[in-house]
C-alpha cells in the first residue's frame, strides 16, 4: 500500500525461520527476557520446540542495522519493557478524556447567544467585500448592511432615495443627471459623506486599475462634478435611462473616500469595506462567517439588534437544520423539496419572496426546424407549465406572461401559451416536421430552483408533442461555456436558461433577446433576430419619458412572445425561511432578504 | 537512514513536479472560462476581456505555465482568480480548520478503532466479535452524507446538544469528526482484529502464556505491538485521506476546510487556488507517507533503511 516503503512486514520470511522470533518483540528484553528465562530455561522442563531456545546467541542486534543509534534503541526499548503493560490503561484513559470532551460539549453548545445577536445562514462565500468588485447578489446583500447606494429599492422594485435626497433631476436631452445628496452622513470612520465623496467612489469604479467587472453600467457617465458639498452631477456620454436604477446596484456603493486612497491596496480591491450603513464591518473569517455590528451614528432608522453575523453554510439541507435547530435565526434557499413542510412548521415563517430571475427554455431560433416561428410556437404550447410549477417547483415560481418578469420597470403582460398538446401537434406538422424528429436538451444541475427535475419535465412534454427529446446536463462551469459558443458551433437545439439583471431594469432584463449580444458578445443564447425587436430595444434605453419608453418596451415585449423567442416557463420565487420567534423580516424582489427591520416577537 | 530519507525526499519532490504539471495541464483542459465565471453572465463583454488579461489567462498556456512555475520557485502559489488574495493566505485561512478536524478524527478513529479490533480479536466467533464485525461493516458502508445529516437531525435539531453546522465554538467539531471518523474506525477495527488474529496465533505468545504472563500482558504488551505495524499504515493513510479534506464532511457541516474551498474553485475555475491546493495535498501525503515508513522502524526493530 505504502509505495517506496519497507520490504518488511511482521510476517517477512525472515522470521518464518525463527520459530520465536523473540528479537521482534523488544519487551522480552530486560527483566521480562530474565523472568522467561528463569520460566523456561532454569525452571520449566523444556516443551517440545522450544530447544533451540537461546536468546544470547540469536538477539544480535547489529544485524538489525537500525540506523538509529543503539542509545535510542535503548532508550525505546526500556520505555516498552517498563510502559508496556500499561498501555491499556492509557488508552483507557484517553478514551474517558475523549468520553469526557464529548459529554461536555453539549453544555459548551447550549451557552446562550446574546439576545442581541441575529443570525443568518446564507449559501456562499464572500468572494469580495469590495462594493466596486461585486458579481452576485447574495454577496452584495450582506454587503448592504455596510455599504450604502444613492438610490435602493422598496419590497415591490420601486426605486427610492437613499443616500440621495431625492430622485435625480434628469436634463431634457437625458445627458445630465443632477443629484441631491442627504445632509449630515457620516462614514464609519467619522469622515462626511458629500459629493466630493460620490465622486472619489464612483472614478473609481470606472478606473481600470480598480478591479470591478460589473461597472458597465455607469461606463455612459463622462464626467462627475461635484457642484457643492450636497450637489452632484453627472455627464453621460450618450442616454442612458437605466443609470437611476444603477445607482441601486452594490457596484455603486460609497465607501469612505479616506479608505480608498488612490494608490493604496484598497484602490484596487477594498478588503476592509467602511461605509455609511446601518452596520459597520466588524470581521470576515473566510469560508466561515461574516460580521457586522451596529453603527452608533447611523443617519437614519437605527436598526434593533446589535450584531448581525451571516453564517457560509452551501449546503441547504444544513442551513434548514441549523434553522431548526435554533443556531441560526434566518436562512435562504431551503431545499426545494421541504418548502411544503417547512411552511406546515409552526416554529418557523416561510417567505416566497417574488424575484426577477426568469427561467425559459432558449431555442436556437437559427436552427432548422427550429426557425419556422410555428414550431416555436409548438414547444410553447406543448409544455404543461401550471403542472410543472404546482407539482416540481411545489408553486415556488410564477408563470411568465412576457418575457419580463413583472416587477421589472416597463413590464406589460405579452399573452399566454397555455397548454395545449393537440395544437402543438398540429402546428409541428404545419410545419412539416415528422413524429419522432430528436430535440437536443441541455440542462443544469442545481442552479435554478429544480432545475433538473424541470428539464426533465418537459422533456417529457416535448415527447408528448411527438418530438424525441435527448437530454444532457453539466456542471455550471461547463454549462457557461456551452452558452457562449457562436451559433456556428451549437449541437444542442434547446437549453434551459435563466437570466436576471441585477437591478429592475428593463434593458438589462432584454438584453437576451437583442441580435447584437449573440454568443459569444453576450448571452442572447437563443440566437432570435427581429429587425423590429432589436430597434425597439435600442431606442428604449434612450427615451427619456416614462410614458413613451413603456409602451416602446411593451412592443418588444408583444414582438418577442408572438416569435416565440423561448419557450417562456416561469419566474422563480426565492425563498426565505426565519424563526416564528422573529418578525418583519422582508425582501427585495431581486433574490435579496431584508432584516434590517427585524426584532423578536414580543 | 540519512541517505534513504534523501533519495525519499528526492523522490517526493519529482513526485510534486509531476503533480504540478499534470494538474496544470487538466485544469486547462476543463470547459470554462475563469474570466466569465467570476465576471457573471451580466457582465459584458468587453469587462470580461479586461478580467481575463488582468488574471493573467489571456496569456498562451506555455508562457503560464513558465510563469506559474517561475512563481512557485519563489514560493508564490499565485492570486485567486475569485478573491483577487494570495492564494496562500486563502489556503492557510482554511488549512487549520481541516487539520483540526483530521486530527480529531484520526484520534477517535484510532482509540475506538484499536480497542474494538482487539476486543473481537480476543474473543474471535463470539456475539461480541459479531456485533463489532457488523457495526464496521456498517461504518464503511454508511454514506458520510447521510450519517452527517443523522446527527445533525438527532444531536442538533432533536436533542439541542451539540452545533449543526457551521464552526463556532469548540462544540462545532465534535459532529463533523465523528462523521468523518466512522469510516476509519471501521477500517480501523477491522484491520487491527484481522492482524491480531493472526499475531495472536503465533508460537511466542504461547510462550508467553506458557509462562504464566497475564492475558492482559500477553495482549497488549506482546501481540498488539507486531499487530500494529498494517494498522499503522492504515492509521497513517487515513490521515492523509482525511487531511486531504473532506469534501462531503465539510459541506454537509458547512465545516470551512479545504476540501470545500478545493470543490468552490474547481467550480469557479480558480486555477491558482485549485493547483495550490493539490500541490498542498501532495505535499501532506507523501510526508506522512514518508513518516509512516518512518514509524516502522521504531515499531519493528528488524527494519532498516539503507
Amino acid at each position: 500500500m505504502t509505495r517506496g516503503g519497507p520490504a518488511i512486514g511482521p510476517h517477512a520470511p525472515s522470521r518464518k525461520e525463527e520459530p520465536y522470533n523473540n528479537e521482534m518483540t523488544p519487551v522480552w528484553q530486560g527483566s521480562a527476557r530474565r523472568r522467561v528465562h528463569r520460566m523456561f530455561v532454569a525452571r520449566a522442563p523444556r516443551p517440545v520446540g522450544i530447544s533451540t531456545f537461546t536468546y544470547g546467541s540469536r538477539i544480535n542486534r547489529s544485524e538489525f542495522k537500525l540506523s538509529c543509534s543503539i542509545s535510542l534503541e535503548e532508550k525505546m526499548w526500556s520505555h516498552s519493557t517498563r510502559r508496556n503493560n500499561r498501555l491499556p490503561r492509557r488508552i483507557l484513559v484517553i478514551a474517558a478524556l475523549a468520553l469526557v470532551l464529548i459529554t461536555a460539549a453539549p453544555a459548551a453548545a447550549q451557552t446562550p447567544t446574546a439576545p442581541t445577536t441575529f443570525k443568518i445562514a446564507q449559501s456562499i462565500d464572500l468572494n469580495s467585500l469590495d462594493p466596486a468588485g461585486q458579481t452576485t447578489v447574495t454577496v452584495a446583500n450582506m454587503l448592504q448592511y455596510v455599504v450604502e447606494t444613492l438610490y435602493g429599492l422598496d419590497q415591490d422594485g420601486k426605486i427610492i432615495p437613499v443616500l440621495a435626497k431625492e430622485m435625480p433631476d434628469i436634463s431634457t436631452d437625458g445627458l445630465t443627471f443632477t443629484i441631491k445628496l442627504r445632509d449630515g452622513i457620516k462614514f464609519h470612520d467619522g469622515t462626511p459623506f458629500n459629493a466630493a465623496a460620490v465622486k472619489a467612489n464612483l472614478e473609481r469604479v470606472l478606473d481600470k486599475d480598480t478591479v470591478s467587472p460589473g461597472r458597465a453600467p455607469y461606463t455612459v457617465i463622462s464626467q462627475i462634478d461635484a457642484v457643492d458639498a450636497s450637489t452632484v452631477k453627472f455627464t453621460l456620454s450618450k442616454r442612458s435611462m437605466t443609470l437611476t436604477a444603477a445607482l441601486t446596484w452594490l457596484v455603486s456603493g460609497m465607501v469612505s473616500p479616506a479608505s480608498i486612497q488612490k494608490g493604496s491596496p484598497a484602490y484596487k480591491t477594498v478588503t476592509q469595506p467602511v461605509g455609511t450603513g446601518p452596520y459597520a464591518f466588524k470581521e470576515f473569517i473566510k469560508g466561515t462567517s461574516f460580521t457586522v455590528t451596529k453603527f452608533a451614528d447611523y443617519w437614519g432608522k437605527k436598526p434593533y439588534y446589535d450584531t448581525v453575523v451571516f453564517s457560509v453554510i452551501p449546503e441547504a439541507a444544513t442551513r434548514e437544520s441549523l434553522l431548526l435547530a435554533g443556531q441560526v435565526d434566518m436562512m435562504i434557499l431551503p431545499p426545494a423539496s421541504d418548502i411544503a413542510a417547512l411552511q406546515k412548521n409552526s416554529a418557523v415563517k416561510v417567505i416566497m419572496a417574488p424575484s426577477n430571475r426568469a427561467i425559459f427554455i432558449a431555442i436556437n431560433n437559427q436552427k432548422k426546424p427550429f426557425d419556422d416561428v410555428r414550431v416555436r410556437q409548438a414547444l410553447n404550447y406543448a409544455v404543461n407549465k401550471e403542472d410543472i410549477v404546482k407539482n416540481v417547483l411545489i408553486g415556488a415560481a410564477d408563470i411568465l406572461d412576457s418575457p419580463m418578469p413583472s416587477m421589472v420597470p416597463s413590464y406589460c403582460k405579452a399573452g399566454a401559451y397555455a397548454y395545449d398538446p393537440a395544437k402543438a401537434k398540429q402546428l409541428l406538422k404545419d410545419a412539416g416536421v415528422a413524429p419522432g424528429t430528436q430535440i437536443k436538451m441541455n440542462y443544469p444541475t442545481g442552479r435554478f430552483l429544480m432545475d433538473a427535475q424541470a428539464a426533465q419535465a418537459i422533456g417529457a412534454y416535448f415527447k408528448e408533442a411527438g418530438l424525441e427529446p435527448v437530454l444532457n446536463t453539466m456542471d455550471w462551469p461547463s454549462y457557461i461555456a456551452m452558452m457562449t459558443k457562436p451559433q456556428a458551433e451549437r449541437t444542442e437545439d434547446v437549453h434551459m436558461f435563466g437570466w436576471s439583471s441585477f437591478y429592475p431594469d428593463a434593458s438589462g432584463t432584454m438584453e437576451p433577446f437583442q441580435s447584437s449580444l449573440w454568443p459569444p458578445a453576450g448571452f442572447a443564447t437563443s440566437f432570435y433576430k427581429n429587425a423590429k425587436t432589436d430597434e425597439l430595444l435600442t431606442n428604449g434605453i434612450s427615451i427619456v419619458d416614462q410614458k413613451q419608453r413603456d409602451d416602446t418596451y411593451c412592443q418588444a415585449q408583444k414582438q418577442i412572445w408572438d416569435d416565440a423567442a423561448m419557450v417562456f416557463l416561469w419566474n422563480q420565487r426565492f425563498p426565505i425561511v426565519h424563526s416564528a420567534k422573529v418578525q418583519n423580516i422582508g425582501y427585495r424582489p431581486n433574490e435579496t432578504w431584508y432584516s434590517l427591520d427585524a426584532e423578536p416577537v414580543k | 537512514m540519512l541517505h534513504y530519507l534523501a533519495k525519499r525526499l528526492i523522490a517526493a519532490l519529482i513526485s510534486l513536479l509531476g503533480v504540478t504539471v499534470i494538474v496544470f495541464l487538466l485544469l486547462h483542459l476543463l470547459p470554462g472560462d475563469p474570466a466569465r465565471l467570476i465576471a457573471g453572465m451580466n457582465a459584458t463583454q468587453d469587462q470580461v476581456d479586461r478580467l481575463r488579461v488582468q488574471l493573467g489567462f489571456d496569456k498562451p498556456l506555455g508562457e503560464q505555465f513558465v510563469r506559474y512555475m517561475t512563481q512557485l520557485a519563489h514560493g508564490d502559489l499565485g492570486t485567486s482568480a475569485r478573491t483577487f488574495q494570495p492564494v496562500a493566505g486563502d489556503i492557510m485561512a482554511r488549512l487549520p480548520s481541516t487539520i483540526q478536524l483530521a486530527l480529531l478524527s484520526i484520534l477517535l478513529a484510532s482509540i475506538i478503532g484499536v480497542l474494538a479490533g482487539i476486543i473481537a480479536a480476543r474473543f474471535p466467533n463470539s456475539w461480541l466479535d459479531y456485533v463489532i464485525s457488523s457495526a464496521t461493516l456498517f461504518g464503511m458502508s454508511m454514506p458520510v452524507y447521510w450519517l452527517g445529516l443523522m446527527l445533525i437531525i438527532i444531536f442538533a435539531v432533536q436533542l439541542h446538544w451539540l452545533p449543526g453546522g457551521g464552526k463556532e465554538g469548540p462544540a462545532s467539531i465534535v459532529l463533523p469528526a465523528i462523521t468523518l471518523a466512522a469510516f476509519s474506525v471501521a477500517l480501523i477495527a477491522r484491520m487491527t482484529r484481522s492482524s491480531m488474529l493472526e499475531v495472536l496465533g503465533q508460537d511466542y505468545l504461547r510462550t508467553a502464556r506458557a509462562k504464566g504472563l497475564r492475558e492482559n500482558a500477553v495482549v497488549y504488551r506482546h501481540a498488539l505491538k507486531n499487530a500494529f505495524i498494517p494498522v499503522v499504515t492504515i492509521i497513517g493513510l487515513q490521515l492523509g485521506m482525511l487531511l486531504s479534506g473532506s469534501v462531503l464532511t465539510e459541506s454537509v457541516f458547512g465545516w470551512p476546510g479545504i476540501g470545500l474551498l478545493l470543490v468552490d474553485s474547481i467550480f469557479a475555475r480558480d486555477y491558482p487556488v485549485v493547483q495550490g491546493i493539490v500541490l498542498i495535498f501532495s505535499t501532506l501525503f507523501i510526508s506522512l507517507n514518508i513518516l509512516v515508513d518512518v514509524t516502522y522502524a521504531f515499531l519493528d526493530p528488524r527494519i532498516h533503511y539503507t
